[in-house]
């Protein structure tokens, strides 16, 4: 007999595909942004990299915010299917580090959530230079806790994924 | 002749953002004091575990506050409630700074928004030393 849909690998790897979707774009979005901040254009673009880096950095806050939040949700919603059918294989694997950085992955996203409101502040305050240091810091921070929660991501889907 | 001139694209030095909420100081005060605290909120919850709620996804119930793993539930999951008494904490001390004096507000320095999530980390990583010493008896 058939495992209901809810159950099945294939709607879990759906979710999956689904939340790798709205990493991506959040990937993007972040690193344009911290580019432009951290190595700011200062002539017109000219070569491929250049034109990464001077992007209109503002109109992104917005975007990134809406893509952390869904692609936390998301995330959250796969968790509850990874703690039954992942981490335990995982565990009885004895893969002890990947499950301790998927941990780490959690807090760190919990992190990246509540520095979204000023994240958000700062940037739709770009043209005050008051917020400069700050909106550059926190950019560059949510960039890197992005990269690290896509890498550890991947690596733990290589591990294990719903299919496995 | 300088070169140097810094574009608005790259800058980002566009002229209003349209938003009466981006430019409003309670709200201001509101998001910086959010951003500032939720990562300290953060670490004190999960090192006291202070979950709303206790979700047992073998189940799928909820339990409000701490519930210990049960053989008859499977695995418990606090992150979810972690993370529910970290905004909770974080909204009520954003909520608490609005209230205050903008003069007083305004005091709060900004650094901190980036400072307090990496100085968070070594914390986390602290947090789950039952997983590396699992690793490093392999």
């Amino acid at each position: 007999m058939t495992s209901p849909i809810s159950t099945s690998n294939v709607f879990w790897t759906i979710w999956l595909f689904v939340h790798l979707i709205l990493a991506l774009g959040l990937l993007g979005a972040l690193t344009h942004q911290a580019m432009a901040v951290a190595l700011p254009v200062r002539q017109p673009a000219g070569g491929i990299v250049s034109r990464f880096r001077a992007v209109s950095a503002p109109s992104y806050a917005t975007a990134v915010c809406v893509l952390w939040v869904l692609t936390f949700l998301v995330g959250s919603f796969i968790y509850t299917s990874y703690r039954i059918n992942i981490r335990i294989p995982l565990e009885q694997g004895h893969y002890f580090k990947t499950g301790g950085f998927f941990d780490f992955k959690e807090h760190v996203a919990t992190l990246g959530l509540v520095l979204l409101p000023a994240y958000w502040f700062f940037w739709k305050n770009a043209q005050n230079p008051e917020y400069d240091n700050a909106r550059k810091g926190v950019t560059l921070v949510l960039a890197v806790m992005c990269w690290f929660l896509f890498i550890v991501g991947h690596v733990l889907n290589n591990t294990r994924g719903f299919g496995a | 002749m300088s070169t140097t001139v810094t574009t608005p694209l790259a800058t980002g030095a566009t002229s209003a953002t349209g938003s009466a909420l981006a430019a409003s100081s309670k709200f201001k005060a509101f998001a910086t004091t959010f951003s500032i605290t939720g990562p300290v909120a953060y670490c004190l919850t999960v090192y006291m575990n202070w979950p709303v709620f206790t979700y047992f996804p073998a189940t799928g119930r909820f339990y409000w506050g701490l519930e210990g793993v049960q053989p008859s539930r499977g695995p418990n999951m606090l992150w979810y409630g972690w993370t529910l008494t970290t905004i909770l904490i974080a909204a009520a001390l954003g909520v608490i700074a609005m209230m205050l004096p903008e003069r007083v507000s305004r005091k709060l320095p900004l650094f901190l928004v980036w400072l307090f999530p990496i100085l968070s980390i070594p914390f986390v990583v602290y947090s789950l030393m039952f997983w590396w010493r699992l690793a490093m008896q392999e």
